[in-house]
């Protein structure tokens, strides 16, 4: 089961996505009588925010309380998720595309790469991912409804993100927009 | 005009979320035009619009009157399918330009939403109909 989260910012998303991981765990565990759930099924947390000063520092703390004592094992991951090593059996939440694709589009200068070739190596993390678990949520943002005042790098990225998020919807045999904490069934 | 007595469709969303693509597939023969770059009087005679909030835009930009656009365009062409962004869902604009437009551009598409068969909202590629 692969399962797309998208939505606003502050919108609940994450603790959604929780919710919908440790129930596939959980599920997980039933189905297989006498094991140890946390030995034999570990929840992984890749984590892609960079911490870089106070804000991505407070919202990093914000999201590691909501994981305490649920049992995940977080790795932070904030580029190249298509080099990760998985251990066998996990349930994985990959949180999340909009910081991935700021941190594999923009160089350390500012500067863009090539935007089909960013969208390609995020794709192509999310499918080595997939080729470890059976499964995966991964949580994604909307950030492309609104006056279109930006300036030429941050349209390229609305853009990035927009092409990503349409490529793993499709791959997603679950998509949920969250909507101020209200699940919103999209595809499933 | 009540509602029901026209075929006018709507195709709404964010930005890069596939809804051309999505309404290409819904009608793949008919021809369209690009709101960015038609004259005015073209929208009342095409079968479908993509990018009609930039119509609305450039209408304002022109310092044209909005007031009963949407009125003098399902009169005009009550089949017409439009395909618009979604705006204003996000932060509201520093720029009082800005700020007109997407509260005009609320208020047009509403009022077309109201009149139309079919509401399409895109998220991700996927279409779900609304209305």
């Amino acid at each position: 089961m692969f399962r797309l989260i998208t939505g606003g910012s502050g919108s609940g998303k994450s603790s959604y996505a929780e919710r919908q991981i440790l129930q596939f765990v959980k599920e997980r565990m039933l189905q297989s009588p006498g094991r140890n759930l946390s030995k034999n099924f570990p929840c992984l947390y890749i984590a892609t925010m960079k911490p870089c000063g106070e804000e991505t520092q407070k919202k990093i703390g914000r999201h590691r309380g909501l994981r305490a004592g649920k049992g995940f094992e977080t790795i932070e991951c904030y580029q190249g998720i298509d080099k990760i090593t998985l251990p066998q059996n996990s349930g994985v939440l990959l949180e999340c595309i909009s910081n991935l694709a700021a941190n594999e589009f923009y160089e350390e200068d500012g500067t863009l790469r090539d935007r089909q070739e960013t969208a390609e190596k995020i794709l192509d993390g999310v499918r080595h991912i997939l080729n470890q678990t059976d499964h995966l949520v991964v949580v994604t943002n909307e950030v492309s409804s609104d006056v279109w005042n930006y300036s030429y790098e941050t349209q390229e990225y609305t853009a990035l993100i927009g092409t990503v998020n349409q490529q793993l919807a499709c791959m997603a045999d679950k998509v949920t927009e969250v909507v101020y904490g209200i699940p919103v069934p999209v595809k499933g | 005009m009540k509602q029901g007595e026209t075929d006018m469709i709507m195709v709404v969303g964010g930005a890069h979320q596939g809804k051309r693509r999505f309404a290409k597939q819904l009608y793949p023969d008919i021809p369209w035009i690009n709101g960015e770059t038609c004259g005015e009087e073209e929208i009342f005679l095409c079968r479908g619009i993509y990018h009609f909030h930039e119509y609305i835009a450039e209408r304002m930009r022109e310092g044209a009157d909005l007031s009963g656009f949407s009125e003098r365009l399902y009169a005009k062409n009550p089949d017409i399918i439009i395909v618009t962004d979604e705006i204003g869902y996000g932060i509201v604009p520093m720029d009082l330009f800005q700020r007109e437009y997407r509260e005009k551009t609320g208020r047009i598409c509403t009022e077309l939403a109201e009149r139309s068969e079919e509401v399409y909202r895109i998220i991700c590629g996927i279409g779900m109909r609304i209305k």
